[in-house]
């Protein structure tokens, strides 16, 4: 149903890529494992929000084998990078995108996110398989197959939910014009803070004066120091 | 007579706390609710949950409280900034993108959020906020404070007197002078995250000898006046305020640690570490001494109130409650910036003529856990449940069987401490359990220790020590003492302390209950307490959570208020 666009052709280039070195298997690796952190928190957030019982049970089913996958890309990174067992725990932002979306667009955006990731994954397993790493193309292909479970129930639910078999394309189009939305804002506060930074770079030496004005009339405090409050209250103390 | 609800965030640990009409009705973190360790986020969730509970509406609410002055902070980075023209190049930037992008407007939006008008959104100092929040809720009518951490606007220690409902200010030392700058950068020179891995550099410390003393005062040097003063050419507080420490530290003392490699304690790289740590924990110690002690000169008080990220040094505080000459300490359980949330609420109620709070006698001031939720879930996922008759005895008995049991009753705890509402219990008698929790549950450094919880009435039998006012929060250590009746090997540290918990019917009634029924069994009114979490994630909030939790860690039972949650076999 949802068009993938550039991503599997980007995927294939990238698998290759990534599957050449292990320090940049380990780095891509990283970032799989924060995307399915990510998604972990959506799901939770979701399951935290849903009312019905049967549906938070989905979603935090789901949360959980997300945030098994990102131990294991985690995991895996470590190993290449020759870190033994010993992980970071995965820290990672998100967005509720239940919230946000509501249930039913929200679904359509997990179907959609969790097909991309079987395309994509599918491609990072044969890469790895063919540049002779079978443990970490083992891993993709465990976490491939459990993806297409994820990618199957939303559609289910959305048209359970909608009660109109229509409801899932519509959620469909309304998602695909979102991301592409969502992607051109990111495109833009990319670009601003570079600009801001820039900026900031030829404004920083303009403050040399300020600088040594500062140092000269507000200089670094040493010290521990009696407030004025304290030093009055003494005073008046003493003088009682 | 009043309803103020008080507001920490955009830095770590966002949290809100609720006082209405002088009496604390709640106070809650972001990060149970979002999900995300030390979430530095507004805390709307946090905020509005406190409301539910409190049943108000935003509407309702007299007054709201931040626990940080914006403008004050902005002049301080300012300040920093330029003075440190031009090493400060690179942070420059990011301060001032990050203070102009949400950090001044704070106040809006707290306003925009909760949707209350803008005139009844108001700002405390940062440690005065902290100040507050263990003075108002400590049981003491006069006492001196002490605020240590990081950063506030500008001040990282602080000397308060408060008396009665007052606080006034006696002493601060200003940025970059801080003892929480001192022990982050060390932190992170030792390997762990900053805000994160400080307990795990104070429980390190005791593996090692303070055999660096000489090295360590070269970088923090100690007064007799009981002040400290930083040497600044070792830290790198301008570039980089996530590790903070400079070449030279690196030059004194080595090269700084790799994250998340593997402990082997019997190897000298590691060995040399641990006694980094050790020295910085003792050099940090005789910091805080000095500080109290001078604390106590100033003020001429009997009675000690700490508060700040550093307070949370329970190695520090005990030594404190032996040396430092005052006869009572307080240090409540959310002594970092949660409680700044806390510490503002109540500056916002005594503001308004309320009296200050009764003193704080438990740290579940969160949400409960709802039990009919957690049978529907835990059924729709496959987990078998049981209602029980007496949940206690029910745990007590598991915890016998050697059982490590999820442990989840009443309301959530305010701080990072789990103490008997969302806890992880198991039997305190021997070191492999300590083993199995870190490597299998808790999938975490093998050299730290786990704390115990014992009945109130058998703490002087079980340890060196009698109940004192931090020892409900486990926030001191205690000796265990060689004639227990009982072995304690899972709770006990390296050093022979443990980080213990005091209960009492008022503290934590479920968890008072599981003792006196392993007492009833014939057994040490003690448990290995730790919280239940997951590694890098927040404790456990909600029935959801504890589920969650269950499904995913190799714990044997979920023990939720009156049901018991088992994975099917």
């Amino acid at each position: 149903m949802f068009q993938s666009g550039l991503h599997p052709y980007l995927a294939q280039l990238n698998a290759k890529w990534i599957a050449r070195h292990p320090e940049t298997a380990a780095r891509a690796l990283d970032r799989f494992a924060k995307a399915e952190q990510g998604s972990m928190l959506t799901l939770r957030w979701a399951a935290a929000r849903v009312d019905a019982v049967e549906r938070r049970a989905i979603y935090l089913e789901q949360a959980l084998e997300e945030q098994r996958h990102a131990g294991l890309f985690s995991k895996r990174a470590a190993e290449l990078r020759g870190q033994g067992e010993t992980v970071a725990p995965v820290i990672t932002d998100a967005e509720d995108l239940f919230a946000r979306l509501g249930e039913i667009r929200f679904l359509a955006f997990l179907h959609r996110g969790e097909r991309r990731a079987v395309v994509e994954f599918a491609y990072y397993r044969a890469a790895f398989e063919r540049a002779g790493d079978r443990a970490t193309a083992a891993l993709f292909a465990e976490i491939v197959e459990e993806e297409r479970n994820h990618q199957d129930y939303p559609l289910a639910l959305i048209t359970a939910l909608s009660n109109d078999p229509k409801a899932a394309a519509r959620a469909a189009r309304f998602v695909t014009a979102w991301e592409a939305w969502r992607g051109f804002r990111r495109l833009g506060r990319f670009l601003a803070e570079r600009c801001y930074n820039f900026c900031m770079w030829c404004l920083y030496p303009l403050l040399a004066p300020l600088c040594l004005w500062v140092r000269l009339v507000r200089p670094e405090p040493r010290g521990l120091v009696v407030t004025t409050e304290w030093q009055n209250r003494k005073s008046l103390e003493g003088k009682a | 007579m009043a309803a103020v609800l008080g507001i920490s965030g955009l830095y770590h640990d966002a949290a809100a706390a609720l006082v209405v009409d002088g009496v604390v009705v709640a106070a809650m973190q972001q990060e149970r609710f979002s999900r995300v360790k030390n979430d530095a986020a507004l805390p709307k969730d946090a905020a509005f949950a406190c409301l539910k509970w409190g049943d108000l509406r935003p509407s309702d609410l007299d007054s709201v409280v931040y626990y940080e002055q914006p403008f004050q902070k902005l002049e301080r980075i300012l300040l920093s900034s330029l003075r440190g023209f031009p090493r400060s190049l690179r942070q420059f930037p990011r301060a001032i993108r990050s203070q102009l992008a949400d950090k001044l407007w704070v106040l809006d939006s707290i306003s925009e959020l909760l949707d209350v008008p803008r005139s009844r959104v108001h700002a405390v100092g940062h440690h005065e906020a902290h100040a507050a929040s263990a003075f108002f809720v400590s049981p003491y009518e006069r006492a001196a404070v002490l605020t240590l951490d990081g950063v506030g606007e500008d001040i990282t220690t602080a000397i308060w007197l408060g008396n009665g409902n007052t606080l006034t200010p006696v002493a601060t030392t200003a940025w970059p002078q801080s003892l929480g700058l001192f022990y982050a950068a060390m932190t992170a020179w030792t390997g762990f995250s900053v805000l994160e891995g400080e307990y795990k550099l104070m429980g390190l410390s005791a593996w090692g000898t303070a055999r660096y003393r000489e090295r360590i005062d070269r970088v923090l040097r100690l007064q007799s006046t009981g002040e400290f003063e930083l040497d600044l050419s070792y830290f790198d507080q301008f570039n980089d305020t996530e590790l903070g420490f400079g070449k030279r530290l690196e030059q004194l003392l080595g090269p700084r640690r790799q994250p998340n490699a593997p402990w082997d304690l019997r190897v000298s790289e590691d060995q040399h570490y641990a006694d980094v740590a050790a020295t910085v924990q003792q050099v940090t110690e005789e910091a805080i001494l000095g500080l109290a002690r001078r604390a106590q000169r100033e003020t001429g008080a009997s009675n000690l109130c700490l508060a700040g990220g550093v307070a949370l040094n329970a190695l520090a505080n005990a030594r404190l409650a032996k040396e430092s000459g005052f006869a009572r300490i307080f240090v409540q359980p959310a002594a970092g910036d949660a409680g700044g949330a806390l510490g503002a609420a109540i500056l916002g109620s005594i503001v308004r003529g309320d009296a200050r709070p009764e003193p704080l006698t438990t740290a579940a001031l969160g949400l409960p856990a709802k039990a009919a939720e957690a049978v529907e879930l835990a059924q729709q996922l496959g987990l078998s449940t049981r209602r029980l008759q007496d949940p206690a005895s029910t745990t007590a008995s598991l915890l016998s069987e050697g059982k490590v049991v999820a442990f989840v009753q009443g309301r959530f705890e305010f701080g990072p401490r789990a103490l008997g509402q969302r806890s992880l219990l198991a039997r305190p008698d021997s070191a492999e359990t300590c083993t199995r929790l870190n490597a299998v549950v808790k999938e975490r450094e093998s050299f730290r220790p786990f704390a115990p919880s014992v009945l109130a009435s058998a703490c002087g039998t079980y340890f060196d020590m009698e109940p004192n006012d931090m020892t409900p929060f486990m926030t001191t250590v205690a000796v265990a003492r060689n004639d227990a009746p009982h072995p304690l090997g899972a709770v006990v540290h390296r050093d022979g302390t443990s980080r213990l918990q005091t209960v009492t019917a008022k503290s934590a009634s479920s968890l008072h209950a599981v003792l006196n029924g392993r007492l009833a069994l014939g057994e040490a009114p003690v448990v290995l307490n730790t919280s239940l979490n997951g590694r890098g994630e927040p404790i456990v909030a909600s029935a959801s959570d504890a589920i969650a939790f269950l499904l995913s860690h190799q714990v044997d039972a979920l023990v939720l208020e009156d049901v018991l949650v088992n994975k099917p076999l």
